[in-house]
């Protein structure tokens, strides 16, 4: 009998466990199926405390998930300060994670995330489920990418700065190499790099093994190549989007006649990212192909300011400056948070906490102008700036269904005896995932 | 209230007690995850919407049908032929330090010490070891006067790549089955060796004859983590190569997280993962046969 009595007894503490699990699993589905924008329970919560006050009033928590892990207890402890001076009845944290794109889908799916995040890779479609729209916040001017993260004429995204893409150069160098005059076309550019490379200086760090810094020879020489930035997402218009004749052929035909002629590292198999921008500092490496904001980085591995330029990447030989326009992370706000305090937090990060200028960004703010003293150089090439296209969203799922890493074909491509058969290969897997999706 | 209650049943509440807990840990930190895991196997989840499609076992066929994800495997055949060179080497290593041998301790500490480290800093240590201008490998072997060989690219040769990451698992593994062995070697009594002695054996008769009989189940242990280990390598070229030169060296466990985490397909990865379960089972089923009864 008495057995039975403690077998109840642990059998009822189990399925009460078992049951408080699930019954916080059906809570947090509910929260996220709900489409109601911020009239819920769980948002209306933060802000009845101080509800008795003026309405205008803004109060409550903020938390802010960055990605500047860096910046913890350093310019954090002063963006705090000055953002509660102005806004005393709001508390704002700050919360750093690294890995941020992964973690913070993992803490979406859970239901439950922090005010303010960057917007995670998702589809735009699906961002009203998670975020609030963005438009009624009143900047002081026009601001750039703004139909970037929007749905239905929504805004749901505010980026936190902006980058361009073009050569950043050590300036000592290219005195011992002799160059007198920066490349315009790209045949100068090739005749810069074999004498950098005579002169015993690699000419340009790749950073090939990484993958990511191989990213703007997807993206961004691409879009110059094209003079259109689409056509990432003209993809899913076509089963062979990669040929050798079009942008991305083009593109990574560049960087392969580079690694062919050597003008990359020695052995782009074993490059090292930390060591190449002291390199780049030193002036034992040239040039980089990345963003401006690669910039500030060179300049803390050694360099002074002055050594360092930046001009728009040649991609023929017309002579005509082109140059990408990207955002940086988007600002979102969650839907369920303190919306009305987060917002006013996105408001004033853009204006007034000078985050652009310490990150080296273009300003998100279209009339204000960059703080960079290698903007104002790259400005004076006139180079005409293609800002992204909206995201189609088919050409993603197409891509994810293939299981596609673009910057692994880079490496293939280059790589390989036979460029055209790694395309054949890519371009298969595309027309199949394209057909399996039925688009 | 206890006090009243039968000594047997107050001894059933304490044993339930201390086992209720471990149990839920259990149950809600292995199991549910594993059959929520095949669950997600099952649908076509992209990680983050809150509903789930099932579509039957259209993951499962994608996993064998497609030869970019099954095809990875031979990859970690690498990690599996060193591993078996390790505990080679990780049994002459506890037979030599099970021995009469001064400062024997000091060389048990020396060659366990690799696997304290965390696996993330032994990466990025290789990483300048194998660097090719400027690791230190390749600047040992230009002092010495190779100068051919110091301009390998350790990791940058799909031919041996993966070689060269198994070189680095058992630099760090192979005290960690040392000190497995050791304990076994320990546990053999001495007068065995001794009755040996005298009918006149030799070192390697009596390390055929009864070391290695002994330590037996011990190997079959050591196979195990070995297996397992070369089937589940990620850290080492996730951090060191990134799965380069051009896919050569990815990892299937790489994979999985590559279709989770970049390409959203979380039911696909779910169903990988159950493969690569069900794969460990099958080798280590098939290697159970193999050494059947042999250490009886």
């Amino acid at each position: 009998m008495k057995k039975k009595i403690s077998l109840a007894l642990t059998s009822v503490v189990m399925l009460t466990i078992l049951a408080a699990c699930g019954g916080n699993n059906t809570n947090t589905n509910a929260n996220t199926t709900t489409n109601k924008p911020a009239t819920n329970e769980t948002a209306t919560n933060k802000p009845e405390n101080g509800g008795t006050e003026e309405a205008a009033k803004i109060t409550g928590e903020v938390i802010f998930l960055t990605n500047r892990t860096d910046m913890i207890d350093k310019q954090y402890v002063d963006y705090e300060k000055r953002f509660e001076d102005k806004y005393p009845g709001v508390d704002l944290k700050f919360e750093a994670i690294t890995d941020y794109d992964k973690t913070l889908k993992i803490r979406i799916a859970s239901g439950d995330f922090p005010d303010v995040v960057f917007t995670p890779t998702i589809p735009n479609a699906e961002l009203p489920n998670y975020f609030a729209p963005l438009d009624d916040i009143a900047f002081s001017g026009d601001i750039h990418f703004k139909d970037l993260k929007a749905q239905e004429g929504k805004m749901y995204g505010i980026s936190s700065g902006g980058s361009t893409v073009g050569i950043v150069y050590n300036k000592k160098a290219f005195e011992k190499a002799g160059i007198t005059a920066l490349p315009k076309t790209y045949d100068e550019f090739i005749a810069a790099s074999q004498k950098l490379k005579d002169a015993g200086i690699v000419p340009l760090a790749s950073n090939f093994k990484d993958k990511w810094p191989l990213d703007v020879w997807t993206y961004d020489i691409p879009t110059l190549i094209a003079g259109a930035s689409d056509h990432q997402n003209k993809r899913a218009e076509t089963d062979t989007p990669y040929t050798l004749d079009n942008e991305y052929g083009k593109s990574w035909s560049i960087i392969r006649e580079l690694h062919t002629k050597g003008f990359l590292e020695a052995d782009v198999n074993s490059t090292n990212w930390e060591q190449s921008k002291k390199d780049v500092a030193s002036g034992k490496f040239g040039m980089y192909l990345l963003g401006n904001w690669v910039i500030n980085q060179v300049i803390e591995n050694g360099a002074t300011s002055e050594d360092v330029g930046f001009f728009p990447f040649p991609v023929d030989n017309s002579g005509e400056a082109k140059a990408p326009l990207n955002p940086d992370f988007f600002y979102a706000v969650n839907k369920n948070g303190n919306v009305e305090a987060a917002k006013a937090f996105v408001h004033w990060m853009i204006e007034e906490s000078g985050y652009d200028d310490f990150a080296g960004f273009i300003p998100t703010l279209k009339a204000k102008e960059p703080k960079l003293p290698q903007l104002a150089e790259f400005n004076t090439f006139n180079p005409k700036f293609f800002e992204p296209a909206a995201p189609v969203d088919a050409a993603t799922e197409i891509q994810n269904k293939a299981q596609l890493d673009q910057a692994a074909v880079v490496q293939e491509f280059v790589l390989a005896k036979d460029p055209q058969k790694v395309l054949d290969k890519v371009n298969t897997a595309w027309a199949k995932a394209k057909k399996d999706l039925g688009l | 209230m206890f006090s009243r209650l039968s000594f047997k049943t107050q001894k059933n509440y304490v044993i339930i007690g201390f086992v209720a807990l471990p149990l839920l840990l259990l149950l809600t930190f292995a199991y549910y995850p594993a059959l929520e895991l095949i669950r997600l196997s099952f649908t076509s989840w992209d990680g983050l919407s809150p509903n789930k499609p099932w579509i039957g076992w259209s993951n499962y066929k994608e996993v064998f049908e497609n030869p970019a994800i099954f095809g990875v495997f031979k990859h970690n055949f690498a990690y599996f032929a060193v591993g078996i060179v390790q505990n080679i080497a990780a049994i002459y290593f506890a037979v030599v330090l099970n021995s009469k041998l001064k400062g024997k301790n000091f060389f048990r500490l020396l060659l366990f010490l690799p696997y304290i480290l965390n696996g993330v800093a032994v990466a990025y240590l290789f990483g300048y070891v194998f660097d090719t201008t400027n690791g230190s490998l390749n600047y040992l072997l230009g002092q010495l006067g190779f100068d051919a060989l110091s301009k390998t690219s350790w990791l940058g040769n799909g031919t041996f790549v993966n070689y060269t990451l198994a070189s680095i698992g058992f630099w760090r593994f192979m005290g960690f089955n040392m000190v497995i062995y050791l304990a076994a070697l320990q546990s053999i009594p001495n007068d065995i060796y001794e009755a040996a002695s005298i009918d006149g054996a030799n070192g390697w008769q009596k390390f055929i004859s009864i070391t290695l009989p002994n330590i037996y189940k011990i190997i079959e242990l050591n196979l195990f983590l070995t297996v397992t280990g070369a089937l589940e390598v990620f850290d080492l070229p996730y951090i060191l190569t990134k799965g380069g030169p051009a896919g050569g060296s990815e990892t299937f466990v790489m994979k999985i997280v590559e279709t989770a985490f970049q390409f959203n397909n979380y039911g696909l990865a779910s169903a990988m993962s159950v493969v690569l379960l069900l794969f460990v089972v099958i080798v280590l089923s098939i290697q159970r046969f193999l050494l059947k009864g042999k250490g009886e």
